[in-house]
């Protein structure tokens, strides 16, 4: 009795209790569990038919997605996993949160790539990284104290980039009325050619090195702290979770987030509602996109100060586009965007080795494409579910009139 | 003969009997009319004849013969049509196109328009129902893209012809030429099924009326054997007070006036002209008008959605000048919109989250960034039990409720919130006899409690009722002001349409 009542006061600290739970509708658990069946379903169909064993695919696909524990390349895989989730999560809660304050965000790729760029630089420039370098030695033992400040201002200052780049979109669409899609998808070309075609070749390049090379590499302090030697896992999972924690408390327990989500319910009718009542639309919208683009920042941060350490001048785009995915399928709420980011980590980690046994790589992407296309198709996926249900209870239990007619 | 029979229908919804064990039977060319409370299970009836709903128990006969509709394309093979209360209409199609869309007339691969114009025009000959067949649809008025779409109706060989509220959208005048419409089709031997929630409607134009009230059919009387307050009876269970008692309050320092006041629509173009009227405390000033004479773009520009082109506002002694509307809300306006869905509530949310937008920064709905759904919860059951909301789960969304619910929601939001200047546009719009007294009662306290109120209303009745001025709009302009008792509905009508107006003040 005690004991659950700490568990309940423990819950309640952080906004999850009882009484303000919501009603929930189960579909949205089944439609996206259902989607995926499907795509596995039919994946195996395709590769059936391309002449190749579904079954050995499917094994090396989920066998060494590190979604299943064991073995000796299992640490590696599930580090992989994790890895790769992360920066899928954060993009992924980018979308979401945009989508239920009613707007596509399809620069969350963009944003991704200003946050990468803003860390690399705080990461390296000499000002920063020196001094924290020299805090960093004088500190001695110590020194994660170093660390932890420069890859928190590394990753604050990236997400803050990213999210003014998403909020001038916002800018443009309450100010000029630029729809929001062609504003974000104009300035991600913007920052990708920006980004590429001149800072990593450019500017930030080290004078002693080939114009191939990337930029310089962060300073040791600026990294990621590596939890699971000897893999590269480092906190960027634990990052996104909180991330994903504080995307679910603004949504649902803060007034902006109350606000949000009554903009995106009437997002297609105009918004009336909200405005009349006297909610400031445009002001919120300029906000939410500045949130959003924070989050997709976050996972460009991951890819810098996790992986890369600095910005490879091989980089291709992809990680917000993922994001649309991750999203649908999570329904754009953060706890099914964790789980979908995950689903999607675990295709793309088990992909390579699928690739090993002389199945293309791109199986996987066609069961991802797949699952987001039944979601796509949800409207159907629930009417023939509630059809089904429908029907089965009234096997189970037929009307009274009848029983009486009859 | 008979066109339509229903034998022991009966509809259940999870946890709702929407219609229970209902019978009646429809003679060849009569108009019978379906009427009942929002939620009385009207339309779910309707529905279920036109084939979109399955009756979970119940026999319908068409023409003597057992039928099995299981969709709206059986029905049309029944020969019989639906005219929906929103208009099934391509805005940007032409009548005739509108018309035949779906079942085109074709030369070889290709849509044969000057044949459709060709059968349009020869259909509309032949009914008597007169429309251009060129025009772009979009451009006519409500009750000429009516009569299009029951033209449409009428060229798939409809015989029954369901009418969903289609006095709902029209003016005064459109629904006597609707009327007009449908006793020339009776003449023509057509049966009309009309469902409606305006008594005098339907004592003007059915041949017998069946009453619902909660999905039970209370009995079916012929016209000529009932009035207005009998029926009231039957569709409320209780006797309904229709006169609206007069309530006296001391009027007290003006709370909104403006001068002079000019306003856009949405299009540029000038719908509010010259506008200067002013509301006091404790009374209710009543603007009449035909709708679409101004009415929209004065309360967009009062509630600072639209900002005048000319003119001031004040409210409480304050220029209204690029206020925003939380800004207005904050200084004592609140406002009930004819329009629920779209302006009034956001559908989605729960009764509980709808309760307070608005307020919802205030304590102790919130503290900081942090809202207090407990608190909320709590405001909302309160309200809930004293505007007896139903059914009263405030975990239910907004859209699950019937019109008359959602306007109680909205009255108890509104009210609730500090104010002393109440707008009420259309308040009454679509709702039932015992919402409408409801809303009444609501409006009168607050005058009596002190309130400025501005009532903007299509009916008469209502205006008569509940003002203590009247201001009456056309074409945009103010062009009388009066009171109840110096004036009649049918003076008011007549200036409403700008008879006796002086053209030059007009243009």
């Amino acid at each position: 009795m005690s004991e659950s009542n700490g568990t309940n006061k423990f819950l309640k600290a952080f906004g999850i209790d009882s009484q303000s739970r919501r009603r929930r509708d189960p579909l949205n658990v089944w439609v996206p569990l259902i989607s995926i069946g499907l795509a596995l379903v039919v994946g195996m169909i395709v590769i059936a038919v391309s002449g190749r064993n579904p079954f050995r695919a499917y094994a090396l696909l989920f066998g060494d997605s590190g979604l299943i524990p064991g073995g000796s390349a299992w640490p590696r895989e599930f580090a992989e996993l994790l890895i790769k989730s992360a920066m899928y999560i954060a993009t992924g809660l980018a979308i979401a949160l945009a989508f239920k304050g009613g707007l596509f965000n399809i620069g969350a790729e963009g944003q991704f790539w200003v946050g990468a760029i803003v860390a690399t630089f705080f990461g390296y420039w000499s000002p920063v990284a020196g001094a924290f370098g020299s805090m960093a030695t004088a500190l001695g033992s110590m020194a994660w104290i170093a660390q932890l400040l420069h890859g928190a201002i590394c990753i604050i200052l990236g997400m803050l980039a990213g999210g003014a780049w998403a909020a001038f979109a916002g800018f443009l669409y309450v100010k000029r009325g630029v729809n929001i899609v062609i504003g974000t998808i104009m300035l991600n070309w913007i920052a990708w050619f920006l980004i590429t075609n001149w800072l990593v070749t450019g500017p930030m390049t080290p004078p002693t090195q080939t114009f191939t090379s990337g930029t310089y590499y962060v300073a040791d302090t600026a990294k990621l702290f590596r939890i699971m030697m000897p893999t590269r896992l480092n906190t960027s999972i634990i990052l996104v979770l909180l991330a994903a924690y504080a995307t679910w408390f603004l949504l649902y327990k803060t007034t902006i987030g109350y606000e949000i989500r009554a903009i995106g319910h009437t997002a297609n009718i105009g918004m009336e509602a909200p405005r009349a009542q006297g909610i400031n639309v445009n002001r919120r919208i300029v906000q939410m996109m500045f949130f959003s683009g924070c989050l997709a920042a976050l996972g460009g941060c991951f890819f810098i100060l996790g992986m890369q350490y600095q910005f490879p001048n091989t980089a291709t785009m992809g990680y917000g586009w993922t994001g649309i995915g991750v999203a649908l399928i999570g329904q754009s709420e953060p706890i099914g965007v964790v789980l979908a980011g995950l689903f999607i980590g675990a295709l793309r980690t088990g992909a390579t080795s699928m690739q090993v046994a002389n199945i293309p790589k791109t199986f996987s992407n066609i069961i991802e494409g797949l699952a987001v296309g039944f979601i796509a198709l949800q409207v159907a996926v629930r009417y023939y579910l509630v059809k089904f249900l429908q029907r089965r209870r009234a096997h189970a239990d037929p009307p009274a009139e009848q029983e009486a007619a009859a | 003969m008979k066109a339509l029979e229903v034998r022991n229908i009966s509809k259940m919804f999870p946890g709702n009997l929407a219609n229970d064990n209902i019978s009646f039977s429809v003679e060849k060319g009569e108009i019978f009319a379906i009427v009942g409370e929002n939620g009385a299970g009207k339309s779910t009836l309707m529905n279920i004849i036109y084939g979109i709903y399955t009756p979970t128990a119940g026999e319908i006969y068409v023409n003597e013969q057992k039928a099995r509709i299981r969709s709206a394309e059986d029905a049309i093979q029944l020969h019989m049509g639906m005219v929906h209360q929103e208009f099934m209409l391509i805005p940007r199609f032409t009548v005739a196109q509108n018309i035949v869309v779906g079942d085109e007339p074709r030369k070889g691969i290709f849509f044969d328009y000057t044949r459709a114009v060709r059968e349009v025009k020869e259909l509309s000959d032949k009914v008597s129902l007169t429309v251009d067949a060129t025009a772009i649809t979009g451009d006519l008025p409500v009750g000429i893209q009516q009569r299009v779409e029951i033209l449409k109706v009428l060229r798939r060989g409809a015989e029954i012809l369901i009418f969903d509220e289609p006095t709902a959208v029209l003016t005064p005048e459109e629904t006597q030429e609707l009327f007009v419409t449908m006793r020339k089709l009776q003449s023509q031997g057509k049966t009309i099924l009309f469902i409606s929630h305006k008594l005098k409607e339907v004592m003007d134009i059915a041949d017998r009326i069946a009453v619902l009230r909660r999905g039970k059919l209370q009995g079916i009387v012929n016209k000529k054997d009932t009035n207005e307050e009998e029926l009231a009876r039957m569709m409320v269970g209780r006797n309904v007070v229709l006169e609206i008692p007069k309530v006296e309050a001391s009027v007290g320092p003006v709370a909104f006036s403006c001068h002079d006041l000019r306003v856009k629509n949405a299009r540029g173009m000038e719908t509010v002209k010259d506008v200067s009227f002013d509301v006091r405390g404790g009374e209710i000033v009543g603007i009449a008008g035909v709708q679409g004479n101004g009415q929209d773009e004065l309360v967009n520009a009062m509630i600072g959605f639209t900002r005048p082109t000319s003119g001031s506002m004040e409210l409480n002694g304050k220029s209204m000048r690029l206020v925003t509307t939380a800004e207005l809300r904050r200084q004592g306006m609140s406002y009930i919109t004819e329009d629920r869905a779209r302006r009034g509530l956001v559908m989605p949310y729960t009764v509980r989250d709808n309760s307070v937008m608005g307020q919802h920064l205030n304590a102790p709905f919130s503290k900081g960034l942090r809202m207090d759904y407990n608190k909320i919860a709590e405001f909302a059951e309160g309200k809930v039990k004293e505007y007896d909301i139903r059914p009263g789960d405030v975990l239910d969304t907004a859209g699950s409720l019937s019109g008359g619910n959602q306007q109680k929601l909205i009255l108890a939001r509104e009210l609730s919130l500090p104010h002393n200047f109440l707008i009420a546009s259309q308040p009454t719009r679509g709702l039932d006899v015992g919402a409408t007294e409801f809303v009444y009662r609501k409006l009168l306290e607050e005058k009596k409690s002190g309130k400025a109120i501005l009532l903007i209303s299509l009916e008469l009745s209502e205006i008569l009722g509940l003002s203590d001025r009247i201001l009456v709009m056309f074409e945009g302009h103010i062009v009388g002001e009066t009171t109840p008792d110096k004036t009649t509905e049918e003076a008011l009508g007549l200036l409403m349409l700008g008879v006796g107006v002086d053209r030059k003040v007009v243009s």
